[in-house]
């Protein structure tokens, strides 16, 4: 993947089963976002393929896309602001081929979760920002997703609504047998919810696996702190 | 928005208006008043028919009146009386010469071709968006106008089109206008309006969910041109004789200028702009006769409408970027103070 002669992604490889959450870490500029818009096709990759179970999906639109079962947010929360905060979560289940009856009673569910169901029919554009990524993370699943990516959806929320967040994230995988990818920063939070670990730098994978393991390998403790000897020779 | 009961309570009040204009013209039993009456619903249709598509795509579209053509003179070909189609018409296709049908019919005809033409041509512009889709869409209107002037056949080229016969009364106007505001509503509210309105709002939302954008567009395009073939054809037996010249740009700015003034977002937009502009139209029109008939200025005065219309736009555009409805029907509207009222009580 390059980005006019600078290489955004450089032999990245990800995989992701139905019932894991993985966690996406990696410095700023690393590579993270870019990841996620290849895999969900709003970039697209010079070289390499994104595959569900053998399917190529690489270079398709992102509509087709998300008609195979891939559902994301956005790094900066993308609402249909006009629309009532039901209705954005009904638009991801009709255009799934839900009828418009099921689909409204799918998004009360959701928005019941979610903890929005007083606002329902409020716009989307009227809320504040915990509610707002709360709102995409519901519109995502109306779609039943079969992997769900999430860029940074703890970003804006106070501590009470991330750590709620995380309750409902953290059971998502079982419930829906889906294949969950998780962006942040804070490195508490991904710690605790997450199954395996993904690290980017540079736009190269540095290390990948369980939590435990990634948490100690050198390489990683480099790219988020400097490496000691690159701090002595400024000094 | 919010549920079927502000929608109801939306097409009621809109329905209201166009029924209080119609009792209000048979009272006044002026002429002149009756007239004004019948354009301001023929107007309705047309700008409803432009919200179809502007309004829950967000993109601006310049050729819609040259649907109305389309709807206008395919009408009039299929109802001009056979002895008369000979002077009106002298080059006419033999095989359109002997028909003659009811303009009731014709109209229908009318609307349903301005929507196959639609079909045909538009699809691979409604993969544009912003600017370009702008620009195309003029584009558009340019080619449909030409077409007008030329093809002596079926137009009688740039000359005026006569001998249309006389069909459309207030009566079925309004009528025709309440459908239209019946038909936009539920177009708004359907599954495809809900859909189109998601892509207007976040475009790259909307494909990350799986929503077709182009496909959504065309159909809105379509079911659009089909109001504006109907509202053209709907004038044509209104105004009996037009030339190209009626279906180009000062028509084009007019029905724009209704639309984005009231608010292109909503159907009420629509219908309060038609009325809003139409009222001051007709006022300014006095003014303006009164101001030549006193000989205040030396020359004639002229252009007052349109300037006036100019300047409304511009100051909606600055004070209200949305239009006076810019995102919920009035009926929400109504409701929510209704729920903030009752509230208020409970406290």
């Amino acid at each position: 993947m390059d980005f006019a002669g600078l290489r955004a992604l450089d032999q990245v490889s990800l995989t992701l089963a139905t019932g894991e959450i993985v966690g996406l870490i990696g410095p700023n500029g690393s590579g993270k976002t870019t990841l996620v818009n290849v895999l969900t096709g709003q970039v697209k990759p010079i070289s390499g393929r994104v595959t569900i179970q053998d399917v190529d999906l690489t270079g398709l639109t992102p509509r087709a896309i998300a008609l195979k079962g891939i559902a994301r947010s956005f790094q900066i929360v993308r609402l249909f602001n006009n629309l009532t905060v039901r209705e954005n979560v009904e638009t991801a289940a009709l255009t799934h081929g839900v009828r418009r009856r099921a689909a409204k009673a799918k998004a009360d569910d959701l928005l019941a979760q979610y903890g929005l169901t007083a606002r329902a029919h409020d716009l989307a554009g009227e809320l504040n920002y915990g509610a707002k990524r709360r709102v995409e993370i519901a519109r995502a699943l109306a779609a039943d997703p079969r992997f769900l990516l999430l860029d940074e959806p703890a970003a804006g929320m106070n501590e009470e609504e991330s750590e709620a967040l995380m309750r409902l994230l953290a059971t998502l995988p079982a419930e829906r047998d889906l294949g969950l990818l998780i962006i942040d920063h804070d490195m508490a939070l991904i710690m605790r919810l997450c199954h395996r670990l993904h690290v980017l730098a540079s736009g190269r994978t540095i290390a990948e696996g369980d939590v435990e393991s990634v948490r100690n390998e050198p390489a990683v403790i480099e790219a988020y702190l400097g490496a000691p000897a690159d701090a002595a020779s400024h000094a | 928005m919010a549920g079927m009961k502000d929608t109801a309570l939306t097409l009621v009040i809109l329905i209201a208006l166009v029924v209080a204009l119609v009792v209000g013209a048979e009272i006044a039993e002026i002429r002149l008043f009756g007239r004004i009456a019948t354009n301001l619903c023929i107007s309705l249709v047309l700008v409803l028919g432009l919200q179809v598509f502007m309004g829950n795509s967000g993109i601006l579209s310049f050729a819609h009146i040259g649907f109305m053509g389309v709807g206008a003179y395919t009408s009039a070909v299929l109802t001009i009386p056979a002895q008369m189609k000979g002077m009106a018409l002298p080059d006419l296709y033999p095989v359109l010469a002997a028909i003659q049908l009811s303009p009731y019919i014709a109209i229908l005809i009318g609307g349903l071709t301005a929507a196959v033409v639609a079909a045909l041509v538009s699809y691979p512009l409604m993969r544009l968006s912003d600017a370009a889709a702008v620009i195309t869409s003029f584009a558009l209107l340019v080619v449909l106008h030409t077409v007008m002037l030329h093809w002596s056949e079926i137009t009688n080229g740039p000359r005026t089109l006569f001998g249309i016969p006389k069909a459309t009364d207030l009566y079925l106007a309004a009528g025709i206008a309440i459908l239209a505001i019946i038909g936009a509503m539920l177009f708004r509210e359907s599954r495809t309006g809900l859909l189109l309105r998601a892509t207007r709002d976040d475009e790259t939302a909307a494909g990350a969910i799986g929503a077709d954008v182009s496909r959504l567009r065309w159909k809105a395009f379509i079911i659009s041109a089909l109001f504006a073939g109907i509202g053209g054809a709907l004038w044509g037996h209104f105004i009996t004789s037009f030339s190209p010249k009626a279906f180009y740009l000062k028509e084009t700015f007019v029905i724009l200028g209704m639309l984005v003034i009231g608010g292109a977002p909503t159907v009420s937009g629509a219908v309060i702009g038609v009325f809003l502009v139409t009222f001051s139209f007709e006022v300014l029109r006095a003014f303006e006769a009164s101001l030549n008939a006193a000989k205040i200025f030396t020359g004639q005065v002229v252009g007052v409408t349109e300037i006036v219309l100019a300047l409304a736009m511009i100051a909606i555009l600055i004070l209200r970027p949305g239009g006076l409805f810019a995102t919920m029907e009035i009926g929400v509207l109504f409701g929510r103070r209704r729920q903030k009222a009752s509230e208020g009580e409970k406290q």
